[in-house]
């Protein structure tokens, strides 16, 4: 024990020291500035850790720096945007997109088909390329031609507040659905779905090492049914879908875009760590470069569809009530009036920003810390992070873990994105910035400790908020009139010190163990 | 005796047969472009060709970042050091260099003195986190110290010396190599430097303090058991890693009209560490390469497809870490003996069928 502490001492010694400083610098300043500080840094803190939980569990299992991380960030802020001011654009991408996946879940099929071709003989490379190329022209043939409601980026950029007031109201006017002209439905449903089924057929052929599926049963068409059927319900029942979510509470229609989102993320994720991520396990520092790449894709990508323009995301109905009996001055006032503002120790606090995001992180830290320490995925993931070739000759199947871990890294990221765009609006560099912070917390708190995540995360966003703080405040500085307001660039300044620091104290993070 | 030297004289132009070459291409390129467009040799000579003087501003470009590339590629690829923060290096021979010449009015050999004191401390600065943190670790170290020079060089209380954000204008370069007038010259030497850096990192790397470098890269441990002090060896790499850096910002500093404050930021780090694993890393020449062809592409791209160049762009760094995992160079070097059994298949078969 004594030894254990003689040991400890140091990380000890930092923890206090950063306690210390945090009680004073909260001592310098009145009840309810300190309260809002608090609750800034929670928010901002909560914000980082959703992105650096899954960075911290990628890099723990997979030894992937997955610097792309910001930019599925950014992205998920975007969709969810997308989902929430513009349902008419999600109903209409709907169909399409869920056609295209349809054909994908048949791999069981395809691994059938491709043992009758191997059969027959030399078949299969003609049928791979030919049907890539039919599927590919078919796509390129109808997705132009398919009826999408455009926005005009122009119109959101212009007057962002006027918009997000409108929307507040509800009385954002959507554009009328375009009807089919250059194609019939039947056509295009038709089309998207044979151009999906043969592209992924002809995809699943590259995959050689693919064994078993000898026969086939009912069940592996199911998922494909079910997607195929919601697509098409989706299409004809375009305009009620679309009237329906136009006219549905801005609370229920924020949760819609959220899990649009989340699903979205893990779908990218599992496909990101199948194809790109999964041929260079044993080049680790191009992992580094791909994921670069993948970023500026993803960035110019987002680019290109959105503009580069920042947008206002309206906040959820819950959150936005500004009528009768606000500022909220008690629980239940929040609750009959929808506050967008309650009065804390006579501060002003928004209730989105500094209750709800928190609340948020508090609860998917509880969700992950009990899914590690209590479930066998968690379990194999310690294992994995711990020793990954040792899990592996236990018998367990490593490919799959690192997918899952790697999808839920990229679904929390973006969750983490729809829940930040109504606080800090959405820009082409939100990503970055991001990024850059929840690295920061990661080296404060210990790169592949799920815990020091958490940790390190809420250290960044305290420390940034207090300076804030006190650039608007000042610091009297003691024996003299001068009073010190620390500036903006001080803000990223402080965190990065403050990580070189910890860095030349204990070079595995705060609660890091050593390698 | 004599006979000896005499050999391995011959064997070194006989060793550096492609660098010669590329000089000597590279020292026509402005003339014969000039021929393309009409401009007489002696035109071009005097800075009157449109085109030709156009590609001399590209192939400055090139020299630049296959300078800075050269650079990260010793540290990175040869010692092993991944820094996220080499950028800082560069920032400082460029804001140095324009700082000095504007507000101080130094003469620019003056100037490249003081450069070459700053970039010594820059790497001692690198050098004293090197015992504490490793691998990963240091890198987030480099990119925090390398942040905080950026925040620094952004900020509104420097604005009167860097521009902050807007960056460093109107650095009064020296009239005798002017960009504007005397572009050819700049040229030329900048070549040389360029020249001169890749001598030198060839003759660093074949050296025993190369050699040893090269060890703590494969294997800092072994190299500690064998009985060196590899921190010495280390920092002697991030010394020299960091003059060059810092060279080829003066560089910088004196051919753009403006310094920009991104040239601190993690952008630029990250663009040598593209360049280096496109050429092939730990690869000397492949750093040239790649700084030739990712500016060339970058240009290429942006003239003609305008603004999905950065799209187009990713797709192609994503195809080559899939496809060309040991860049240009290495992947070369790696095939090179089959290009060259098929190549005397291929010869071998003509001389049959005469």
């Amino acid at each position: 024990m004594k030894n254990n502490l003689r040991k400890d001492l140091p990380r000890w010694l930092t923890l206090l020291a950063l306690l210390v400083f945090f009680v004073v610098a909260a001592r310098g300043m009145e009840t309810k500035d300190w309260v809002i500080t608090l609750l800034r840094g929670l928010s901002v803190g909560s914000v980082t850790f959703l992105v650096a939980s899954g960075f911290s569990l990628i890099f723990g299992l997979l030894d992937v720096l997955n610097m792309a991380h910001g930019t599925v960030f950014m992205l998920g802020a975007y969709i969810a945007w997308t989902v929430y001011v513009r349902p008419d654009t999600f109903v209409d991408l709907l169909t399409p997109t869920l056609l295209l996946l349809s054909g994908f879940t048949l791999s069981t099929v395809w691994k059938r088909l491709v043992r009758i071709l191997k059969q027959k003989g030399n078949w299969l490379v003609i049928v791979r390329w030919a049907g890539l190329a039919v599927g590919i022209a078919a796509m390129i043939y109808i997705l132009p031609r398919y009826p999408i409601t455009i926005w005009d980026v122009g119109n959101y950029s212009q007057s962002p507040v006027t918009y997000s007031y409108l929307a507040d109201q509800g009385l954002i006017n959507l554009p009328q659905g375009l009807p089919f002209e250059e194609i019939s439905p039947m056509a295009a449903v038709i089309g998207l779905m044979a151009a999906s089924l043969l592209t992924a057929f002809s995809l699943s052929t590259f995959n050689s090492r693919s064994q078993g599926a000898t026969s086939l049963s009912w069940k592996d068409f199911i998922v494909y049914v079910i997607l195929f059927g919601l697509g098409v319900a989706a299409l004809i029942f375009n305009d009620s879908l679309t009237s329906f979510l136009d006219g549905l509470d801005t609370t229920w229609l924020f949760l819609i875009a959220l899990s649009v989102g989340v699903m979205v993320g893990v779908l990218l994720g599992s496909v990101m760590e199948s194809t790109l991520i999964r041929p260079l396990y044993s080049r680790p520092i191009y992992q580094l470069m791909l994921t670069l790449g993948l970023s500026a894709i993803g960035m110019e990508a987002v680019r290109a569809i959105w503009g580069r323009p920042e947008f206002v995301m309206p906040k959820p109905s819950l959150f936005a009530g500004v009528g009768d009996g606000c500022p909220a001055t008690s629980l239940a006032d929040l609750w009959t009036n929808h506050c967008s503002t309650i009065m804390l120790f006579d501060g002003r606090i928004r209730v989105y920003n500094e209750i709800f995001i928190p609340l948020v992180g508090i609860i998917v830290l509880v969700g992950i810390w009990i899914l590690l320490q209590r479930s066998r995925l968690g379990m194999i993931i310690r294992a994995g992070v711990q020793d990954r070739e040792m899990v592996e000759a236990l018998g367990i199947n490593v490919q799959r873990v690192f997918n899952t871990v790697f999808a839920m890294g990229v679904g929390l990221a973006v969750l983490g994105g729809g829940l930040a765009a109504p606080s800090m609006g959405l820009s082409n560099a939100m990503g970055e910035t991001l990024i850059l912070n929840a690295l920061i917390a990661l080296a404060i708190g210990g790169l592949t400790n799920f815990p020091g995540a958490a940790l390190g995360s809420l250290l960044v966003g305290l420390l940034q908020q207090v300076i804030i703080k006190y650039g608007a405040i000042g610091i009297p500085i003691p024996f003299t009139e001068i009073v010190f307001k620390p500036t903006p660039p001080l803000v990223p300044a402080s965190t990065v010190l403050l990580m070189v620091f910890v860095l030349l104290i204990l070079p595995n993070g705060l609660l890091g163990r050593k390698e | 005796m004599v006979k000896v030297t005499s050999k391995s004289k011959l064997n070194f132009f006989k060793r550096n047969q492609g660098l010669a070459i590329t000089i000597l291409v590279l020292s026509f390129l402005p003339f014969v472009v000039g021929l393309f467009e009409g401009a007489s040799p002696a035109q071009v000579w005097l800075n009157q060709g449109g085109t030709s003087k156009f590609i001399e501003g590209l192939a400055i470009e090139i020299f630049i970042l296959a300078i800075f590339a050269l650079s990260y590629d010793l540290l990175f690829g040869i010692t092993g050091l991944l820094s996220l923060g080499h950028s800082m290096f560069f920032a400082t021979g460029a804001y140095l260099t324009g700082i000095l010449l504007k507000n101080f009015q130094m003469s620019l050999g003056v100037t490249i003195l003081w450069v070459l004191a700053a970039a010594v401390i820059n790497a001692i600065l690198f050098g004293l986190v090197l015992p504490r943190v490793k691998g990963i670790t240091f890198a987030l170290v480099t990119l925090g110290i390398a942040s905080v020079f950026h925040i620094l060089i952004m900020s509104r209380e420097l604005g009167a010396l860097t521009g902050a954000d807007v960056g460093l204008q109107r650095v009064p370069t020296p009239a005798f190599i002017s960009p504007a007038t005397e572009r050819l010259r700049f040229y030329f030497i900048a070549l040389a430097i360029l020249i001169f850096f890749f001598l030198v990192y060839k003759r660093f790397v074949s050296s025993p303090v190369g050699r040893v470098c090269v060890a703590i890269r494969e294997n800092e441990d072994r190299a500690l058991m064998l009985g060196y002090n590899t921190f010495v060896f280390k920092l002697a790499a991030l010394i020299l890693s960091s003059i060059t850096a810092s060279v080829a910002g003066v560089i910088h500093a004196l051919y753009q009209p403006i310094v920009s404050p991104n040239t601190a930021g993690l952008v630029y780090t990250i663009m040598a560490l593209l360049v280096v694993l496109i050429g092939g890393v730990g690869t000397l020449n492949g750093a040239l390469i790649g700084a030739a062809v990712y500016r060339l592409l970058d240009f290429g791209l942006r003239r003609y497809l305008g603004e999905v160049a950065g799209f187009v762009n990713g797709t192609i760094y994503v195809l080559i870490v899939l496809f060309l995992p040991y860049g240009i160079v290495g992947t070369w070097r790696l095939k090179s003996l089959n290009i060259r059994q098929g190549w005397n298949r291929l010869l071998g078969y003509f001389q049959k069928s005469n």
